[in-house]
């Protein structure tokens, strides 16, 4: 019985597709040349000529096979298309190889030959062997590289591991350098902490992202409590804040602005800087003090943050309470139980079951004798 | 074994062999020659399935089966609820229970009892005559656990005694007593509110109660404008105001037969003239047409100054309900606010301050936390006015000035009232209450103190319908 693998095979036989590839193309037929070959491109008309040879065989020969230079001189002269100087050179090529000697004609013959003999293998179509599984002795001709052997370690270096841990190493050691040596010197920078005094009331922040461009690094941001400007009225102030409107922030009691307008943070903070010196001026202003405008907090969210009851907090003064408390109701219990007025619902029930089951008058029951 | 059947004629009938001669024996059913099951015949008794298969001359085609989806046949669920047996279920309330124990230190209430500040945390029963005036105007609730004891009783806590305490001082001085009950869920508000009824019916007083304010407002009854009124257009709720006349005539019916009317009243259906008995008045609502012109006529004849009439209790649960729009739309849709519907409006106004009894009274209403719609002109105004009763000016909170959801009727109606908290109960009432819980047989524990903090602390803090859940309505005993 033929096996499966067997007749998968015979399948597979049957539709595959048997290459053949001409070793070379007509063009190398030509025996001497030091012209490079040519194909005929589909986009080019026939007698289309590269400028840059000087000279070209006429083409149509194909399949023609010739004994002696002699010979293909001569089919070429043939060729009406050949132009004057191409035709001149053919025959000039022509006489020199009549005027040969015969002996030299019969050894440049012998060489071609020669050639041709060695190049047949190569001339030969690769045709797929007759019993060959996927074909794959086929030599894969495209290939830029011989991968073989490319990863093979040969015993002349460390790991890539190894390798890592140098560079770390490496790394680390940079940065022991820039501290031991570098960073002392930043100490010649360092400047004192000072609280801002009464008459700096507004606290700029700018971003950085060292050095990086950020569309965001332009942006300055200030913040301010109206209640610092000692220069304000009560009035005054409760009137910066309601036009303040959503930049007032209730809870803190401070007005927060911030500004991208402009392409530099210096620009941005010269614009806050005149936003909040008009609106101080706006304060000012006694024409309006909008003291029946009640202050808008719509915008904002309180937050109420639950936090355990002082009262609530054991204290040894609350402890002695719990316990006096307590005493006095064992107390209460004892008396209670003393005076038999404690009352126990396991027992009621008991007692009204048995209470209603005297209630109920006695039946005779029929019990069956055996 | 060479066999006669070649494999390739598997597929022929091995009985080739009777064409050869060979003697075949005839079986009517045939077995197979070794073989131990049962031979199995077509069941004699059964038809053939359909005679005309047989006959072969009429050839047949067999029809595509098609998927039959049974039907069910009517099921017998029973008979279904008449109408109006669900909600009456539903609103079934049951006021004894004869499994529970009789608890031999409670007394019947009297007269006194809730006003006695000495009785603070005992527990008293309602009695029979008073049981059947409450469930008339409907002061019993079907979520309340009556139906848990062998009589209905109930706990006189502080809070009760200070109610009462506020509407025999209004009595006295022949003034109005306008109370708003607050306080949390369960606290015991709607019961607060029995209690006061109680004590106007064991006093004499007539009582006016709206059960639950919601069937006012929430489109359930019929209404229709009230002609010539304008500005706004008043809307009465005939059929309604049938129903609480009837309920005000079965529970005041003793007192009504003594009052006589002081003025005719001939627009009635029936001409009522003067000195005639109020229940005759009454009477004479028998259908929902003339009903709203009786209930006016009644209230007039019950506000007449210088008749001597008894003071008059109003009350109404469930506040917050009146004290929005309503489901009511007006003849160009508009929707209709609660004020305008003329018995809210009676009560609103009692609640304002702009009626005033011949012999003083009470107006108390009850507001609701679970079910109740949240109110912010209600709830800011109830929060003021305890800010004014505790003398807090500081802490007294204001309209929010760019809220838009104020009402200012409400706000009206709400500025003089005043608020009582119906707060936590105390560990001497929690003791009282538990002992009788025990000695009715629902509590298997012995009421000592522990016990007594233990269901305190479970129930909130004493919040009174929170320890009965902890102690009566838990499996956990």
């Amino acid at each position: 019985m033929a096996s499966a693998a067997n007749s998968l095979r015979l399948c597979l036989r049957a539709s595959r597709k048997i290459s053949v590839r001409p070793a070379a193309s007509p063009l190398l037929r030509r025996a001497l040349t030091t012209t490079a070959a040519q194909c005929a491109r589909p986009g080019r008309k026939k007698g289309w000529k590269d400028p840059s040879d000087n000279f070209e065989f006429p083409e149509p020969y194909e399949g023609k096979a010739f004994n002696d230079l002699g010979e293909q001189l001569r089919y070429s002269l043939e060729n009406d298309e050949l132009n004057e100087a191409d035709r001149a050179a053919v025959q000039q090529a022509l006489a020199s190889w009549e005027n040969k000697p015969n002996e030299e004609k019969l050894e440049e013959q012998q060489i071609i030959k020669e050639i041709d003999k060695e190049f047949a293998p190569l001339r030969a179509p690769v045709r797929a062997r007759h019993n060959s599984f996927w074909n794959a002795e086929e030599q894969d001709t495209d290939l830029i590289t011989d991968e073989v052997g490319e990863d093979d370690f040969e015993e002349n270096d460390m790991m890539a591991m190894g390798h890592a841990k140098l560079e770390e190493h490496r790394e680390y050691r940079e940065y022991a350098r820039i501290a031991v040596w570098e960073m002392p010197l930043l100490s010649k920078f360092t400047k004192k902490f000072e609280p801002p005094k009464e008459n700096e009331v507004l606290r700029f922040r700018y971003t950085t992202y060292m050095g990086e461009f950020h569309p965001a690094d332009r942006k300055v941001v200030v913040e301010f409590a109206p209640r610092d400007l000692s220069e304000l009225t009560e009035v005054q102030q409760s009137k910066l804040c309601k036009l303040a409107g959503a930049r007032y922030n209730p809870e803190k009691q401070t007005i927060k602005m911030s500004c991208e307008k402009f392409e530099l943070p210096a620009q941005n903070k010269r614009w806050l800087g005149d936003t909040i010196a008009r609106l101080i001026t706006a304060a000012k202003d006694p024409t309006d003090t909008f003291e029946d405008i009640p202050l808008d907090t719509r915008h904002h969210k309180f937050k109420s943050i639950p936090k355990y009851p002082k009262e609530w907090y054991m204290s040894e003064q609350r402890k002695k309470e719990l316990l006096a408390q307590r005493e006095e109701s064992l107390k209460l219990d004892m008396k209670k139980r003393r005076t038999r007025e404690l009352i126990d619902g396991v027992k009621l029930i008991e007692q009204g079951v048995l209470s209603s089951v005297k209630e109920k008058e006695p039946v005779a029951v029929r019990v069956k004798a055996r | 074994m060479s066999a006669t059947n070649c494999l390739r004629c598997l597929g022929r009938p091995a009985v080739a062999g009777a064409s050869r001669g060979v003697i075949v024996p005839v079986f009517a059913p045939r077995t197979a020659p070794f073989s131990t099951t049962a031979v199995q015949n077509a069941m004699p008794g059964k038809p053939q399935k359909s005679m005309e298969h047989q006959d072969r001359s009429v050839r047949v085609y067999r029809a595509g089966k098609k998927m039959k989806i049974k039907k069910k046949g009517n099921l017998d669920r029973g008979k279904p609820p008449a109408p109006g047996e669900r909600k009456a279920f539903r609103k079934k309330i049951v006021l004894s229970n004869d499994n529970a124990l009789p608890v031999p230190w409670v007394t019947e209430m009297v007269a006194g009892s809730l006003s006695d500040r000495k009785q603070v945390g005992t527990i008293v029963s309602l009695p029979p005559v008073l049981q059947d005036q409450l469930r008339a105007t409907e002061a019993f609730q079907p979520t309340q656990t009556w139906g848990l004891f062998r009589k209905p009783s109930t706990l006189i806590r502080q809070e009760s005694v200070d109610l009462i305490g506020k509407m025999e001082k209004a009595v006295e001085n022949k003034e109005t007593a306008r109370i708003v009950l607050t306080g949390e869920k369960i606290s015991g508000k709607s019961t607060m509110l029995l209690q006061a009824q109680s004590h106007a019916y064991l006093n004499n007083w007539i009582v006016i109660h709206f059960p639950d304010a919601q069937e006012l407002i929430n489109g359930s009854t019929e209404y229709a404008p009230i002609p010539n009124t304008e500005n706004p257009t008043l809307y009465m709720q005939q059929n309604y105001c049938l129903k609480l006349l009837q309920s005000i005539k079965k529970a005041n019916e003793k007192i009504f037969a003594k009052l006589l009317s002081v003025s005719s009243h001939s627009e009635l259906p029936q001409n009522i003239t003067v000195n005639q008995p109020l229940l005759s008045l009454i009477n004479a609502a028998k259908e929902a047409e003339g009903a709203w012109p009786v209930f006016q006529a009644l209230w007039s004849e019950l506000n007449a100054q210088g008749a001597n009439r008894p003071p008059i209790l109003l009350s109404m649960d469930n506040l917050p309900h009146i004290m929005k729009i309503s489901e009511y739309r007006s003849a160009s849709f508009d929707k209709i606010h609660a004020h305008d519907l003329a018995l809210v409006k009676l009560f609103t106004d009692a609640l304002g301050g702009n009626a005033r009894f011949p012999s003083g009274g009470a107006v108390i209403a009850a507001t609701n936390r679970n079910n109740g719609p949240r109110i912010p002109s209600m709830e800011l105004a109830l929060k003021q006015r305890l800010a004014v009763q505790n003398g807090d000016s500081e802490g007294m909170p204001v309209k929010d000035p760019y809220f838009k959801g104020y009402d200012e009727r409400v706000e009206k109606v709400l500025k003089t009232v005043e608020v009582m908290e119906v707060n936590r109960i105390g560990k001497k009432e929690a003791r009282g209450l538990m002992e009788y819980w025990a000695a009715s047989g629902l509590l298997r524990t012995t009421v000592d103190e522990q016990a007594v903090s233990e269901k305190w602390t479970l129930g909130g803090g004493g919040v009174l319908g929170e320890m009965e859940r902890a102690a009566l309505l838990t499996m956990k005993i």
